[in-house]
């Protein structure tokens, strides 16, 4: 079944760019209608995917530990980590907010670390699942990637309107690791090929 | 336009982005949705008209990304100073709180790819809607392609959000024009990515480059 099914073992490749189908006989470099370079499958995928992963997995710890935000009233400063962040929300009554901020900085980051370690193990070991769920959980990590970028544009709003005499919001180095967990991740979920996990099924 | 989506595909098979399996491509109707059937992904998706309202909402959105940056935001007053936000001075202030990486981060994501997307919107689909072909037109595509993820403008709408319910909380606050621009340009811009038929738009490049060859 698996010798049918799949267009790289019929003999076709698939631009990644255009969507155009080559035949691989050609031996073409680039795709005849866009001139992207042509790949079967996403190049070093499954070593490029690791090398941003353990990346943004370091960078998650300092992202997580240190302030995102410092709040200034009057020379006595107030230091927020992301979860404090949070916390104070859903003390101050804002619980949807609260969960949504939850949700997007706390949740998805952590689930998307998981999810992609997950998916690369499945890769890299050949593991038999249901390729099926396994591209769908690889869909939702790639959409919802970006949400997480969240936490950045809110203190970049902040940083921006409190800014009065006395009291002032002043952006702290998590905002940079986090940013950058969020990017490495992203370009982690684009690096990962779903069909590396179609391709080790043994029988479909 | 349909007439096209026959003709161009040499090898008249397809194959799923995401679990390589070979398919005969389907003439889905607009309106109608073609899954891979192995798989589940959503495969292509035709929309009415699709050259003419990608291209009637670029304008829109060209036009509205103007206001939607240089118009105040959102204002906040305290003690009788009043600030005012716009998306550049967000990123000002950060870029002066010695925050030069993330300052970048924001203004990429938020101003300049929004802002490059739309052009290229603009230019492909008006190339397309008056027949013009343009030796650039494929790296456009590809361009568009791979900046389509990095355009967080409805991520940003979510963060005025936070920021606001945060903001609540110390001072009052004042919605400005720019931040009804800022949503109308949100909303132009998801139903633009909506409207453009990627499928229909490579067919479309390749037919107007083979007319130019053979037309000299």
């Amino acid at each position: 079944m698996r010798a049918k099914a799949n267009a790289l073992t019929q003999g076709f490749i698939r631009c990644h760019d255009c969507g155009y189908l080559v035949k691989t006989v050609d031996h073409l470099l680039s795709c005849p209608r866009c001139n992207s370079h042509l790949h079967a499958r996403h190049p070093h995928s499954l070593q490029r995917t690791t090398a941003l992963l353990v990346s943004s997995f370091f960078l998650y710890i300092p992202a997580n530990i240190f302030p995102i935000m410092t709040v200034n009233q009057f020379g006595a400063g107030d230091a927020h980590t992301i979860a404090g962040g949070i916390v104070e929300l859903i003390d101050s009554g804002m619980i949807p907010i609260g969960m949504l901020v939850l949700v997007a900085s706390i949740l998805v980051p952590s689930s998307k670390l998981i999810g992609i370690g997950l998916l690369l193990l499945c890769a890299h070991f050949r593991w038999q699942i249901n390729a099926r769920r396994w591209t769908v959980m690889y869909r939702v990590i790639a959409f919802v990637g970006r949400w997480s970028m969240l936490d950045i544009f809110m203190i970049s709003i902040l940083v921006d309107l409190v800014d009065f005499g006395g009291i002032q919001i002043i952006a702290g180095p998590a905002a940079t690791a986090f940013a950058a967990v969020v990017i490495l991740t992203m370009f982690a979920a684009e690096n990962f090929d779903p069909r590396l996990l179609w391709d080790n099924q043994k029988n479909l | 336009m349909h007439l096209f989506t026959k003709a161009m595909n040499n090898t008249n098979y397809d194959a799923c982005p995401e679990c390589d399996l070979l398919l005969k491509p389907a003439q889905p109707k607009p309106g109608e949705k073609v899954h891979c059937p192995r798989c589940g992904l959503l495969l292509s998706r035709p929309r009415k008209q699709s050259v003419e309202r990608t291209f009637a909402l670029s304008i829109a959105g060209f036009i509205l990304f103007f206001p939607a940056n240089l118009l105040p935001m959102v204002g906040l007053t305290v003690l009788g100073n009043a600030n005012t936000g716009i998306l550049i001075s967000g990123v000002i202030a950060l870029y002066n709180d010695g925050m030069e990486a993330v300052a970048i981060v924001v203004f990429l994501a938020s101003i300049l790819f929004p802002l490059v997307h739309l052009c290229l919107s603009l230019l492909i689909s008006g190339h397309l809607y008056f027949n013009r072909p343009n030796r650039y037109l494929v790296a456009w595509m590809r361009w568009m392609h791979h900046l389509d993820e990095w355009v967080m403008l409805e991520v940003y709408m979510l963060g005025i959000i936070v920021a606001c319910v945060k903001l609540m909380a110390i001072a009052p606050l004042k919605l400005g024009w720019g931040l009804y621009a800022f949503i109308a340009l949100i909303i132009i811009t998801t139903l633009l990515t909506s409207s453009l038929d990627n499928r229909l738009f490579w067919q479309r490049i390749e037919q107007l480059r083979k007319e130019n060859k053979n037309a000299s």
